[in-house]
């Protein structure tokens, strides 16, 4: 609970032949992390499934595709075995041949929308022609001395068209513009630079528009046979929509087939980095929490045609910055979990501060937000809200349920503090009792975190900044002798001798320390050494302070509630009531942000900033990728 | 970019990194450089010690020498926002419409998955295309379909019209090298008044330098029609007026088109004989109007695109010197690699 688990190193030989099995069986224990290989590249040189890997890249990718087109029912759990290479291949070129028709599907109905959109613009071109009073049999057909064309082409590429047409003889009139599109007639003299003039139309992105012959006669008549293209057109997509419907009717039982087999595949494929073969000898490295070793190779053993050897051996110290750390969670302990890893992920053999946080968190949101009607409508709130906040139930139960229980110690119930007599006290009564509370809240805190990061440093074999760092055994020694320096003066008038002597101890120390440390010039190390001294003093101070405001915000939140009932004295009835329900609403939602906010501020800023960095490698167990094909 | 802070620090970067700059003498002393010691100055540590082939070696120093310049545009582009990020961040897309014509190419080619990959730039998020999922396509097409998904719509449209047409990779290549610089001139056009005036001068002669010499080429050495070369054509060049280009795209052959060639203010184009020695003379040009800009200009964004196009030329300088040791090329190869001016590159 403390720690994360231990972890073994392992090494398992066995067959090559037997790799994707032994992937399958891996990543069915779900608790096998890959690791790095690189060890052992002399003695197996070659990384095997190249062509493995590569066919099921295109296989997945070809399936994602298709499922654009195609919707596939969720897969389910269901008896696993091994996909051999041939297999792998035959699905792949078979996923080809799917996508080949979903793609020839997707280019004609791009050619549809594109028709679609032509004959849009023809019909605002004709509206635009039969509001002229020309004679517009003279844009049609074949002439004898003109070149003439009629269409339109991206706006942009107009100014240029018109000047380089211009160089043999052409000249470009707009006379319409939409959607980034100008329709345009272009004319000139017919001969032999009509192929020249072809080229650049093409290069320009010109469209040719087909000006029916009976717009000038029989205008109701064109309309009608626009009408019926556009109908034609419509009818035309939704056919290939049925049809591709249909085929993924007729295609669907086969692709859900084709979609486990990759599933089933994929696991070989993500173990790249830690797989190395010599001839028929192949080896598997990673990581498993011990615990698990005995179960991981029983299941290798049975699944495992041939035998094979997994040999376990403890990480040294000199290795845990590469050992994966595998934080133990329940269910209750999920949603902090979460926001542990949020900041970042502890160093392997570090503390793990998940309890920590939740205790802690628990404690200042309830000392913060003490009142038992909004802890159990925060409660209520979470429970029936499980489904949207899913693992983070258990987090909002426990916020509310602290909330409830300094609400007892408060005696407050909705913001009435005349119900019942308080356990403890209400945080108005005596506000500067509050604050010293908080402030040993903080010192305790801050003594605790310290105490963590001596043990985290202490663990990584890190002796000289157990002791001598920022937040090691003499800054909490100079923090605790200040503090109780201050408490003497408070008490007696004097700073007293010890604390004295044990300060300056501590900040020489500290000093010197720092100087070792700095790397640079005699004048800038003596500068950067006083400096940050002098800022691991001050960073304890402020950061004491700090917890100033779980006092603050206690009594911030009977302030309100006294707001809200003042406001609703002043009315009278329904108004009354409508006032002291809505300003609990507005207490519960804005101040509860706020508290939850600043609770979780305390914890990374004051906390977790002072004893782990939070560069640790989480452990990710390779498993069957039951979603999908990612 | 309007507060004069903001200003002052971007001329402050853009002097500073301008330190970083090759003269003529470094060139010299980076061609007596080991490839170790080179490795090293350039960030690339390591590189020849890697049990890896020639070719893929190189293409890493390519991607290392990007990264670097990536780098540099990052640090510029912190205090600026608007018009004036938008400017730089769009003349930093070159790098991926190399990556989109490879990409192209290679569809056309029908060249497998890992050959296409291994020639892409790898870019910043913020200009890069979702290159997996493109790789993962199976023809131009599905490619092209893809692609009107993302930010390159515009170019997408217009190069599916151009393949369905023409099918081939030439009118693809030129049609997004013109759509390219039309958007570098509109955006230089759409910076701020005290930006405005510097950018369009740089622009300006950019285009120039891609004008002119394509020019030659798109109408004697591929043979395009007057009009198609003059559409293919960037507006808005600073030396080279639309009228001269009209001109020489009516010329019959290369010797007449050279000898209508002006002498441009401190660049004689007169005796030029080849389409070689017309780009060598307009990058010539290019070169000393960027120094002009990065020294005097008011404007600290066209201070910063005048670094960054200097600090590409070069670290193609560079990449040649690397390239050529690499390869074991011969020193006297090397060094007439880079005693011509920089290569001038298609985009």
């Amino acid at each position: 609970m403390f720690k994360p688990l231990p972890m073994k190193q392992l090494c398992i030989q066995l067959l090559s032949d037997e790799l994707p099995q032994a992937a399958l069986t891996l990543a069915e224990a779900g608790v096998f992390s890959p690791g790095d290989c690189d060890e052992y590249a002399e003695s197996f040189p070659e990384v095997p499934g190249g062509h493995y890997r590569e066919l099921y890249h295109q296989a997945s990718s070809r399936l994602q595709k298709i499922v654009n087109h195609i919707a596939l029912k969720p897969p389910s759990a269901s008896k696993t075995r091994m996909v051999s290479r041939t297999e792998l291949a035959e699905t792949n070129d078979w996923l080809g041949e799917v996508w080949e028709r979903c793609s020839a599907y997707e280019e004609h109905f791009r050619a549809l929308t594109d028709q679609e959109h032509m004959l849009q613009q023809l019909e605002q071109a004709l509206d635009n022609f039969a509001a002229l009073n020309i004679n517009l049999s003279l844009l049609q057909g074949e002439r004898l001395f003109l070149d003439l064309h009629v269409g339109l082409l991206p706006s942009g590429n107009v100014p240029q068209l018109r000047e380089a047409i211009g160089l043999a003889g052409y000249l470009l009139f707009s006379y319409l513009e939409n959607e980034g599109n100008t329709h345009v007639i272009i004319l000139g003299p017919k001969g032999q630079r009509e192929r020249e003039l072809a080229a650049v139309l093409d290069t320009a992105g010109f469209h040719n528009l087909e000006i029916p012959v009976e717009l000038q006669d029989q205008p109701e008549r064109v309309r009608h046979d626009l009408k019926k293209r556009r109908e034609a057109l419509a009818a035309e997509k939704q056919e290939r929509m049925s049809a591709m419907l249909a085929c993924g009717d007729e295609l669907r039982d086969r692709l859900e087939n084709s979609r486990d087999l990759l599933i089933m595949a994929e696991p070989f494929v993500t173990i790249e980095g830690a797989v190395r073969q010599k001839g028929h000898l192949a080896i598997i490295c990673g990581w498993a929490p011990a615990r698990e070793v005995d179960q991981l190779q029983s299941l290798l053993s049975r699944a495992l045609e041939n035998p094979c050897q997994v040999t376990a051996s403890t990480p040294p110290r000199a290795l845990h910055r590469m050992v994966p750390t595998c934080l133990p969670v329940n269910r209750l302990s999920a949603p902090f979990s979460t926001l542990v890893k949020q900041y970042g992920i502890p160093r392997y053999g570090e503390i793990n501060p998940t309890l920590v946080f939740a205790l802690s968190f628990i404690a200042m949101f309830g000392t913060m937000f003490g009142d038992i009607g909004h802890g159990a409508v925060i409660m209520l709130g979470a429970w029936l809200g499980r489904r949207t906040l899913r693992s983070f139930t258990p987090f909002a139960m426990c916020a509310g349920l602290s909330a409830s229980l300094f609400g007892l110690l408060y005696g407050s119930v909705f913001g009435y503090e005349h119900l019942f007599h308080a356990l403890w006290l209400p945080p108005l009564s005596d506000p500067l009792y509050m604050l010293s509370m908080a402030l040993l809240w903080g010192i305790g805190f801050m003594v605790v975190i310290s105490m963590l990061y001596i043990h985290n440093r202490l663990v990584s074999g890190e002796i000289y900044h157990a002791l001598f760092d920022t937040n090691g055994v003499v800054s909490i020694t100079l923090y605790l002798s200040l503090l109780a320096g201050i408490y003497n003066l408070y008490q007696n008038g004097q700073f007293g001798l010890l604390p004295t002597i044990l300060g300056l101890l501590c900040l020489l120390s500290l000093l010197s320390f720092k100087l070792i440390e700095t790397h640079a010039p005699p004048g800038e190390r003596m500068l950067v050494a006083t400096i940050e001294t002098f800022e691991t003093l001050t960073g304890y101070i402020s950061n004491t302070l700090s917890f100033l405001r779980v006092a603050a915000f206690s009594l911030n939140h009977v302030a309100l509630a006294i707001a809200v009932f003042t406001l609703a004295d002043m009315m009278e009835g329904t108004g009354h009531w409508l006032m002291v329900i809505g300003g609990n609403l507005f207490i519960l939602v804005l101040e509860g942000a706020i508290v939850t906010i600043q609770a979780l501020r305390l914890e990374y800023y004051e906390g977790f900033s002072r004893f782990f960095s939070g560069d640790g490698k989480e452990f990710k167990p390779l498993t069957l990728s039951l979603e999908g094909i990612k | 970019m309007t507060s004069s802070n903001g200003q002052t620090y971007l001329k402050t970067r853009a002097a500073v990194m301008s330190g970083q700059l090759l003269e003529a003498h470094d060139i010299d002393t980076l061609l007596q450089t080991s490839l170790p010691q080179l490795e090293q100055q350039y960030g690339l540590q390591g590189l020849s010690e890697q049990r890896i082939d020639e070719v893929t070696q190189t293409r890493l120093v390519e991607r290392g020498l990007i990264n670097t310049l990536m780098n540099e545009l990052s640090i510029l582009l912190r205090p600026l926002g608007g018009r004036a990020r938008e400017s730089l961040v769009y003349w930093s897309r070159k790098f991926e419409l190399y990556n989109l014509k490879a990409l192209i190419r290679g569809k056309l080619n029908n060249q497998p998955y890992d050959e296409i990959r291994e020639s892409l730039h790898l870019l910043p998020a913020l200009i890069s295309l979702p290159h997996e999922q493109l790789l993962r396509t199976e023809n131009v097409p599905e490619l092209l379909r893809q692609l009107e998904q993302t930010a390159y719509q515009g170019i997408a449209r217009q190069a599916r019209q151009v393949y369905e047409e023409k099918n081939e990779s030439f009118s693809l290549d030129a049609t997004i090298d013109q759509r390219y610089f039309t958007g570098l001139v509109k955006r230089a056009r759409s910076c701020e008044d005290q930006d405005q005036p510097a950018m369009l001068k740089l622009v300006g002669t950019l285009v120039d330098r891609q004008n002119l010499p394509w020019l030659l080429r798109y109408r004697f050495n591929y043979r395009l029609s007057p009009t198609e070369t003059y559409y293919l054509m960037i507006g808005s060049g600073r030396h080279i007026p639309v009228d001269l280009l009209k001109q020489l795209v009516n010329t019959q052959d290369l010797q007449q088109a050279l000898e209508v060639l002006p002498s441009l203010p401190g660049c004689d184009l007169t005796d030029k004989h080849s389409i070689m020695q017309v780009e060598l003379a307009m990058n010539e040009l290019l070169v000393r109007e960027c120094r002009s800009c990065l020294k005097f200009s008011r404007s600290a964004v066209a201070r910063s695109l005048a670094y960054l196009m200097l600090r590409e030329l070069d670290l193609k300088q560079v990449f040649a010197i690397i390239q050529g040791r690499v390869m074991k090329l011969d020193d006297s190869l090397i060094r007439q690699a880079v005693d011509r001016q920089p290569e001038v590159v298609h985009v």
